[in-house]
């Protein structure tokens, strides 16, 4: 029970500090909206005006466009933390406070996390309705909703844990953001997120299917989209991921901290 | 204004604005939608003249707006109402020339950049300033030998303790030889050997060079080190300005008396009523404040009434006068009303 | 005059000093700056290829144009990357944390000591693979040899209209403390110019020239190049920068005001 309340007032306290810029908070918000508005939508449009066909790779324009309304909503909440916090912490040394407190740092950081997830979902839910009210999201169910944003959970805390991952890396890399950074250009370009996986080359689809990628877009909106694909093997391959990633970042904070120790950094 | 007039500072006001909030998540939601501003004065129609050559203490306790008024000396932050020039020029307009002219060491800040050593930050320095390569050598090895770091320009500045980056912050801000120098809070946190290093290389610099200094410090032994002249400020106003030894009676002609006795005392007893007493725990000692034309009355009568094993008497210090004046702003105010 | 511009090279040959001083004590981050780059530029090159597979034209331009186009967009980014990247975001910090103090007090322009401060080398190394694919695609879309001569100068008023641009946003720092979202909203900004002018309907067009004009950092000097007779918007390149230095060094000053100066 006192564990339960230190999570809940580390959760209320990451709100506070989530929200305390609020011109920051809604920047952070409207850039990449302002972004689907005026990129996305223009250009899906002007390329299916060109084309005579009218259907690309079985997308009309109408579904291509939900296809990106989709993606908005899932990247929301599939990737919206950034951990930025956690490498900050390491290289400057602010570890040692949590190792004094009774609460650990890996605790600390899945509140903030927690925390996090509750904004981005209030607004992913907003942005839904705003969707849905002009049609860009057409009609959807609300089992497909559910199964959709259970799945997408999922692939939020596979994404935190790489995240958290990357951040760990603090301990021997002076700047964990390159990797950072790194990892989401390469992910929203293998993930579909800019376009969808069904216009790329099929020899490529084959083998990012071997890699996590294509759950972390691809697949939420298929299921969101009410497309037909086996659930079960999504899940099984991002749940294993989840297990896996739990052990190598215990391994390395593990590793980490005995050289932060040793070192006395 | 007269030519030696180097500061000239009146009815200088600063606000700043700031948001009230309420813990929790209810309070975050409520500040995100509707904030309350709160207008902070730091700086409240102050007044000031520094002649040239002159080393002021500034002194005052956290918050009373001592960095304020150093930020808009410097022309970091420009002020919300007043007068206020320097060298003859408005800092806010940051004019080249004023710029080069001024100075600003901060203890609890670095210009050095952590990543390279400080030579590298130098010759960088050098470029910004113009500084004449002759005088740059000159003044570099003038200065390192005094501060004793000579090796220490060419370690990686994140490798230095604080101590040694504080000599080289130093001679960072001096290297363009200016004419006003602000040092805010210069010894803050380092050891006592390195305090006085500091403050005898400031000593010394004024005395080669006649500069004009403002410094501002929590540790008295700087400002007794250094300043002839101190001003106090409070709550953002000016409390008192003046040389040192007139602050040394500021609280009147008063000095300490402490005893030690043999056995307990009563506290409360009617000798003691008027002299401020500070008793330790086992009421065995007491230290009083007492007028000088009373010292010899009382002591007398303290003497030869309780079994004293110990007495002593010293003027108050410096530091018990701030002390006191912090805990008890009002006694200021009393003084400025008489 | 000449001597104000002497002074001001000789402080920039130090910061171009000090920044690699400062990069290559970094190797790993160095290394991976370069991949970074390496991968910002190939996914960009092959989401503009996969669409082509399966469509001939976007708005009037074929694959090659479209290609020429978005090399000669990471033409100005690579450059961007070199020059000013870095200071944008150390801008933010330094508000936040009361660094710039110091940055303030130097005998210097401020907006030259605060955005042409740090330089980035590492994106140097790929700078030859960037002008590679630019002269290949330019070859591609048969560039004559006055387009080849006018290139590198469009490119450079390209990149200067796109700082300008976002020093102004950047001066708006100054106002919010934290500044890291609008070095978030800067790089959707950036997002923006990547597009040639055409996908965006009529109303966005406007804005986007006229407002906020990024279209003339690319789509302005790109179109002339294929089509001498579009030089409308080419011409407004000049006037664009003119305008913007105006409005730049009002709210700089502005901002500088306003700076609060977070205290130690």
């Amino acid at each position: 029970m006192t564990n339960f309340l230190k999570w809940w007032q580390t959760v209320k306290i990451s709100w506070v500090k989530h929200t305390a810029y609020r011109l920051n908070f809604f920047l952070q918000i409207i850039g990449p909206s302002l972004v689907f508005f005026f990129v996305k939508y223009n250009l899906w449009t002007s390329i299916f005006e060109q084309s005579a066909t009218k259907v690309i790779q079985g997308y009309t324009l109408d579904q291509m466009l939900s296809y990106h309304a989709w993606a908005f909503i899932i990247s929301l909440v599939a990737q919206g933390h950034g951990s930025w916090n956690l490498s900050e912490d390491i290289r400057l040394g602010r570890i040692s406070s949590y190792l004094i407190y009774p609460f650990n740092f890996w605790e600390f950081h899945t509140a903030s996390f927690i925390s996090f997830q509750g904004i981005q979902i209030l607004i992913a839910g907003v942005t839904l309705l705003f969707f849905s009210y002009i049609s860009i999201i057409s009609s959807f169910s609300f089992e497909v909703l559910l199964t959709g944003f259970t799945f997408t959970l999922l692939v939020s805390i596979f994404w935190f844990l790489t995240q958290y991952f990357t951040g760990l890396l603090a301990f021997w890399l002076e700047e964990t953001w390159i990797l950072r950074v790194m990892l989401q250009i390469v992910s929203v370009f293998l993930s579909g997120a800019i376009i969808p996986l069904e216009l790329y080359p099929e020899w490529f689809v084959k083998i990012l299917n071997f890699t996590p990628f294509p759950y972390l877009s691809y697949y939420p909106i298929q299921i969101m989209m009410g497309r037909d694909v086996s659930l079960v093997s999504g899940v099984v391959i991002i749940c294993s991921w989840i297990v896996g990633l739990i052990f190598i970042n215990k391994f390395i904070w593990r590793r980490g901290l005995r050289l932060y120790t040793a070192a006395g950094m | 204004m007269s030519s030696d007039t180097v500061i000239n500072v009146s009815q200088l006001c600063k606000k700043f604005v700031s948001f009230k909030k309420e813990p929790g998540i209810v309070g975050s939601l409520k500040s995100f939608f509707v904030r309350n501003p709160i207008e902070k004065i730091a700086v409240n129609n102050f007044e000031l003249k520094i002649k040239k050559g002159e080393i002021i203490g500034l002194l005052g306790p956290n918050g009373a707006g001592k960095t304020t008024l150093m930020k808009m000396f410097t022309g970091i932050v420009v002020p919300t109402s007043g007068e206020l020039s320097i060298l003859g020029y408005q800092p806010w307009q940051r004019d080249k020339q004023f710029r080069k002219k001024i100075a600003l060491v901060m203890g609890q800040k670095s210009q050095l950049w952590w990543d390279i050593p400080a030579m590298d930050s130098f010759t960088l320095l050098q470029k910004y300033y113009e500084i004449p390569e002759d005088k740059f050598n000159e003044r570099i090895s003038h200065m390192s030998e005094i501060l004793e770091v000579k090796d220490l320009l060419h370690i990686h500045v994140r490798k230095l303790s604080l101590g040694e980056r504080m000599k080289l912050e130093l001679m960072a801000s001096l290297l363009h030889d200016p004419d006003v120098i602000f040092l805010d809070e210069p010894t803050i946190g380092l050891d006592l050997v390195a305090q006085e290093n500091i403050r005898n290389f400031i000593k010394e610099y004024h005395a080669r060079t006649g500069c004009t200094i403002i410094i501002t410090s929590h540790y008295m032994a700087d400002v007794q080190a250094l300043c002839e002249r101190l001003v106090l400020i409070m709550g953002g106003k000016k409390g008192f300005d003046g040389p040192i030894h007139e602050f040394e009676k500021v609280l009147g002609n008063e000095k300490t008396l402490s005893f030690s006795f043999s056995t307990e005392q009563n506290p409360e007893a009617e000798i003691w009523k008027n002299y401020y007493p500070e008793w330790d725990e086992k009421n065995r000692s007491v230290e009083l404040r007492v007028p000088e034309e009373e010292l010899r009355d009382l002591s007398m009568k303290v003497l030869q009434n309780l079994p004293v094993t110990d007495f002593a008497t010293e003027k108050l210090p410096i530091e018990r006068v701030m002390k006191t004046l912090m805990e008890n702003p009002e006694l200021l105010k009393e003084r400025s009303n008489d | 005059m000449l001597s104000n511009i002497k002074h001001y090279l000789s402080v920039y040959r130090k910061f171009v000093a000090t920044s690699i001083a400062v990069n290559t004590s970094f190797r790993t981050s160095f290394v991976m700056l370069i991949i970074m780059d390496l991968f910002t530029f190939f996914t960009t090159i092959y989401s503009i290829d996969f669409i082509y597979n399966h469509i001939d034209t976007i708005g009037p331009w074929g694959r090659n144009e479209l290609l020429f186009f978005a090399c000669f967009m990471l033409m100005i980014d690579n450059l961007h990357m070199i020059l000013f990247s870095e200071s944008f975001w150390e801008l933010s910090f330094s508000i936040k944390n009361g660094s710039l103090d110091f940055v303030i007090l130097k005998p210097l322009n401020t907006i030259f000591s605060v955005f042409f401060r740090y330089f980035r080398p590492s994106s140097c190394v790929l700078t030859p693979l960037y002008i590679f694919y630019l002269i290949k695609y330019g070859n591609l879309v048969g560039l004559g040899t006055l387009d080849w001569v006018l290139l590198p100068f469009m490119i450079f008023s390209g990149l200067a209209v796109l700082v300008l641009i976002e020093f102004c946003f950047c001066s708006a720092m100054f106002w919010v403390t934290e500044g890291i979202g609008i070095n978030f909203l800067r790089l959707q900004l950036q997002q923006l110019s990547r597009w040639p002018n055409f996908i965006y309907g009529p109303l966005a067009r406007k804005f986007l020239t006229v407002a906020v004009p990024i279209t003339l950092i690319g789509s302005a000097p790109v179109h002339f190049l294929l089509d001498k007779s579009r030089y409308g918007l080419f011409l407004a390149m000049p006037v664009a920068i003119i305008i913007l230095i105006f409005i730049l060094r009002i709210v700089w000053e502005k901002g500088l005001r306003n700076y609060d100066s977070a205290s130690s």
